[in-house]
């Protein structure tokens, strides 16, 4: 089924602030219906780029279209666009069905019409009952679904969301991450939402772009973030990363890396990605669920894995899964981190105990550093 | 914006300059003004006076707000909303009237001499009126409101927790107020203090109803000068050094409010 | 914590607690005394309070409201204050939105001009205008002290509104504009309800202020024009009869009533603001 929702292009759009500059040319484009997601650190400018899209930060240059109309000439207030924000921004003189009803109110929509929809909108972020209350009688949650329900009753095409979420508790946020993704099949909009909560952009998004230092760094799918980034800070972001440093230039496959290993210091990476990973300024990158732990003797180098030794520095269970710091190579280097399930293993291995980790070539990342 | 700010511009930033402008050059282009201010003793004698009674109206309205403030701050319910409401009151009434409840007060048969000759604390009448301790009181009570304010919205906002600190780590009650209630509290102190020494600089109404000619301060003066002497460049200078004392006064007091975190209030 | 109902604590910290008490009680009494006599004293029957009242009388009630100069004056202040509030009203909460929401650059520096004339002594302001209102020809008439009084009450209403617009983030008028309203709509229907309360606490005080002003009137107004505190001035340094009295004392009345009106718009708008600054 064909989402309807706006498409949203954006062409070199940069914003700098005198001798600031908030946001590189940046170019984006977000097909109809996508529910996409900009994270990264504070200051990355993801919230400058989703300012832009409302109108209340001016580009200093690019284009930004929707659906074919260039917005740059359009205030935000006729862009038509839904916008909620973190700290809700209800207003705290109106009821909750002025609230919602305001914008249609002021598209001067009939008194039925307005009646009927603000209604639909409400028991849709099923709050049916609660229209005559006032903003301060609710809770944190209820407060964000009021805000959704006023940002999209008018029909926007697409709809923006600055972090809504960073005002709520764990429990709540959770609860509401899945609200909202629901609210976005019921409506056609397309959703930009702005977060630095890498897992929940992960579970809520199609796709999603991470954002540093005023740039997009890597867009795709989560899993093709998370299984392919480009550099290590896309790697660290998303997910817990084991990065290991790597000296000189990798030549065919393998790179000397500073950790000894059964290779002689050399570990197997065939999983090259980006380009320039096979430059001077290369990281190896491996997942800590990639890991296999071996005790006992060292078995014979095989030609499809990698294999370190070490010792384990903290063992902690959590939730049905084994998580070990492994000290390798000397005490400075940063201790590797690895995931197993605990259905592999019956008993938790203590701390002090000499391992061997394993992985597959194929789950050793090349990447980038920066 | 630009309407308030032009309407401010002509009508309150446009008459100060004016004054100190016409200050150089009414009756004669030059210091001439000036010059007769320091040289000739009385204008001096009156700036003095002014700036040392505003220093001891200051001093004792700080001695008397302070442990008022300090008990409304930790005031609550019914007993805080009375207090507040007397401060307020007394804010609000025109000074006018309160000088002139202090001249009625004062006066030669006025309530105090009625107590205090009924009572036989002394034998006959004092004269009041016009004195200097007259002047004193009633500038006191004027300003009192002004000093308790700053300091009570300072006090209001000290962390109760750091003197609970204190008295875990062994201090006694007199100890945590003096190292840690009363260095806190100093913002305060200092906004209320600015404050009033400014008012009182340029206060009018107190003195010229409660003091006499040998008490002049420097409003009651240009008062003089402008409307009965119609010696208006003498009046623009003494308006003028007025003005560079408060302008100054006004920079510090700007200082101190930022530093507290702008918790003083204004007043009138 | 509360010192004085800690048990724990020895008899001499609960009594000196008890003595500051007492202390601040007499501090109040001091403050409030003053005013109040001048009510017994417009009521007394000779020229002089004494204590007690030697006889009880309404006359200078009487002669207050028989005299056409009083009643002139009260006509004044009331025709000077209202514009002035008003005036007041409109530039105050303009800079105010200017400087909260306008982006403003040196926003403290604007904010400490806007609040200046309150601060500066009125004299120094009284005689730069005369001046001017002597060459507008505006000297003696409504329009040269409402200006005057409006320069004084714009601070008043300035600092209210602020306090009003600093409670609520500015992310509400921005949700206004992504919900398709303009500026102007915005403003009314959203900026304006949320500090309606802000402006009329200013209005009202710059009017009290006006009101009760004595520097400014007595040099811009003229004998027609002149207000009720310009008056009393003129009329203590003559004599000193209770009429006066009676005239301070309605003026007191008026200022609590509006000091009344105040506190009831202050808890009706919810906030906790301290004392009577807006």
């Amino acid at each position: 089924m064909a989402k309807r929702g706006g498409k949203l292009v954006m062409e070199q759009v940069q914003k700098r602030y005198h001798k600031t500059v908030a946001l590189h040319p940046t170019s984006l484009d977000i097909e109809p219906g996508e529910f996409f997601s900009l994270i990264g650190p504070s200051g990355s400018g993801k919230t400058t780029l989703l300012g832009t899209v409302a109108g209340f930060v001016p580009p200093t240059g690019g284009r930004i279209e929707m659906d074919g109309v260039n917005l740059a000439m359009l205030p935000p207030y006729q862009r038509n666009i839904g916008m909620v924000f973190q700290n809700y921004a209800l207003f705290p003189h109106m009821s909750v069905f002025d609230n919602v009803a305001f914008p249609l109110r002021l598209r001067k929509l009939g008194v039925a019409a307005v009646e009927e929809r603000t209604r639909k909108m409400l028991a849709t972020v099923r709050l049916p009952d609660f229209g005559h209350r006032m903003p301060s009688q609710l809770s944190g949650g209820q407060q964000q679904r009021v805000a959704l329900a006023r940002a999209a009753v008018y029909g926007p095409r697409m709809l923006l969301m600055d972090e809504p979420l960073g005002a709520l508790d764990k429990n709540l946020r959770e609860e509401l991450q899945y609200e909202i993704k629901a609210f976005h099949r019921q409506i056609d909009a397309t959703v930009l939402y702005v977060t630095h909560d890498q897992e929940e952009a992960a579970t809520m998004s199609d796709r999603l772009a991470i954002m540093n230092a005023g740039r997009i760094v890597q867009h795709g799918t989560p899993r093709h973030l998370y299984e392919h980034p480009t550099n290590a800070f896309v790697a660290s972001f998303l997910g817990t990363a084991n990065l290991i440093a790597v000296i000189g230039k990798p030549e065919s496959g393998e790179a000397e890396v500073r950790v000894p290993t059964a290779n002689a210091g050399l570990l197997k990476a065939i999983n090259t990605i980006g380009q320039g990973a096979m430059s001077e300024a290369s990281v190896i990158c491996v997942r800590p669920e990639s890991i296999r732990i071996e005790t006992g003797e060292q078995a014979k180098v095989c030609a499809n894995s990698n294999r370190m030794a070490g010792k384990i520095l903290d063992a902690t269970y959590t939730a049905g899964t084994f998580r070990y710091q492994v000290q390798v190579g000397t005490e400075t280097e940063a201790p590797v981190a690895v995931r197993l399930p605990s259905v592999r293993q019956s008993d938790m291995l203590p701390r002090g105990t000499n391992v061997s980790l394993v992985w597959p070539a194929s789950a050793t990342l090349l990447i980038r550093k920066d | 914006m630009w309407l308030p700010a032009a309407f401010i511009g002509v009508f309150f930033v446009g008459p100060i300059i004016a004054v100190a402008v016409r200050s150089f050059f009414d009756p004669a282009p030059g210091f001439g003004n000036y010059a007769e201010v320091l040289f000739s003793g009385i204008y001096l004698q009156v700036i003095w006076n002014t700036l040392g009674t505003a220093l001891i109206v200051t001093f004792l309205c700080l001695l008397i707000a302070y442990p008022l403030a300090y008990v409304m701050a930790k005031a609550k319910g019914s007993m805080l909303a009375v207090m507040t409401s007397i401060v307020v009151v007394s804010l609000w009434t025109s000074v006018v009237i309160r000088s002139y409840a202090w001249m009625v007060i004062f006066q030669r048969r006025g309530v105090l001499n009625n107590l205090l000759t009924s009572t036989g604390l002394t034998d006959g009448a004092i004269n009041f009126l016009p004195g200097a301790i007259a002047v004193n009181v009633g500038m006191v009570h004027i300003m009192l409101p002004f000093m308790v304010l700053p300091i009570l919205s300072n006090m209001r906002s000290i962390d109760t927790s750091l003197l609970t600190a204190a008295s875990v780590m062994g201090a006694n009650p007199w100890l945590s107020f003096y190292k840690v209630f009363l260095p806190l509290s100093f913002p305060g102190i200092s906004a209320g203090s600015a404050l009033v020494f400014m008012m009182s600089l340029g206060f009018f109404v107190t003195p010229a109803l409660l003091g006499g000619p040998r008490h002049l301060m420097v409003a009651v003066l240009i008062e003089q000068q402008a409307n009965r002497m119609l010696n208006w460049g003498m009046a623009s200078a003494l308006a003028t050094v007025l003005l560079l004392i408060t302008v100054v006064l006004y920079l510090l007091y700007l200082r101190v409010v930022r530093y507290a975190g702008g918790g003083a209030q204004y007043g009138r | 914590m509360d010192a004085d109902t800690a048990t724990w604590l020895p008899i001499r910290y609960r009594a000196s607690n008890k003595l500051l008490v007492l202390l601040a009680w007499l501090i109040l009494l001091f403050l409030i005394t003053p005013q109040f006599v001048i009510v017994p004293l417009s009521f007394s029957s000779e020229a002089y309070l004494s204590f007690p009242p030697a006889g009880w009388s309404t006359k200078w009630y009487g002669s207050f409201a028989n005299s056409p100069d009083w009643g002139r004056a009260a006509i004044n202040s009331l025709a000077i204050g209202l514009p002035t509030a008003l005036l007041s009203m409109i530039l105050g909460t303009m800079a105010s939105l200017a400087v909260s929401r306008g982006g403003i650059t040196r926003q403290s520096l604007v904010a400490a001009l806007m609040v200046a004339p309150m601060m500066l002594p009125h004299i120094i302001l009284a005689i730069g205008l005369y001046p001017i209102m002597l060459w507008f020809k505006l000297l003696t008439s409504y329009a040269g002290v409402i200006i005057a009084h409006t320069v004084v009450g714009i601070p008043l209403v300035f600092i209210t509104v602020n306090s009003a617009l600093s409670r609520h983030s500015g992310s509400l008028e921005l949700a206004a504009m992504t919900l398709g309203a303009g500026p102007w709509q915005s403003f009314w229907k959203v900026t304006f309800p949320l500090i309606r309360p802000g402006i009329l606490i200013g209005g009202i005080l710059a009017f009290a202020s006006s009101f009760d002003e004595l520097m400014l009137a007595l040099f811009l107004t003229g004998v027609g024009t002149q207000t009720l505190p310009r008056l009393i001035w003129l009329q203590m340094n003559d004599y000193l009869t209770p009429t006066i009295a009676a005239a301070a004392s309605l003026i007191f009345l008026v200022t609590l009533g509006l000091l009344v009106a105040v506190s009831i718009l202050q808890t009706r708008s919810g906030a906790e603001k301290a004392n009577a600054h807006g």
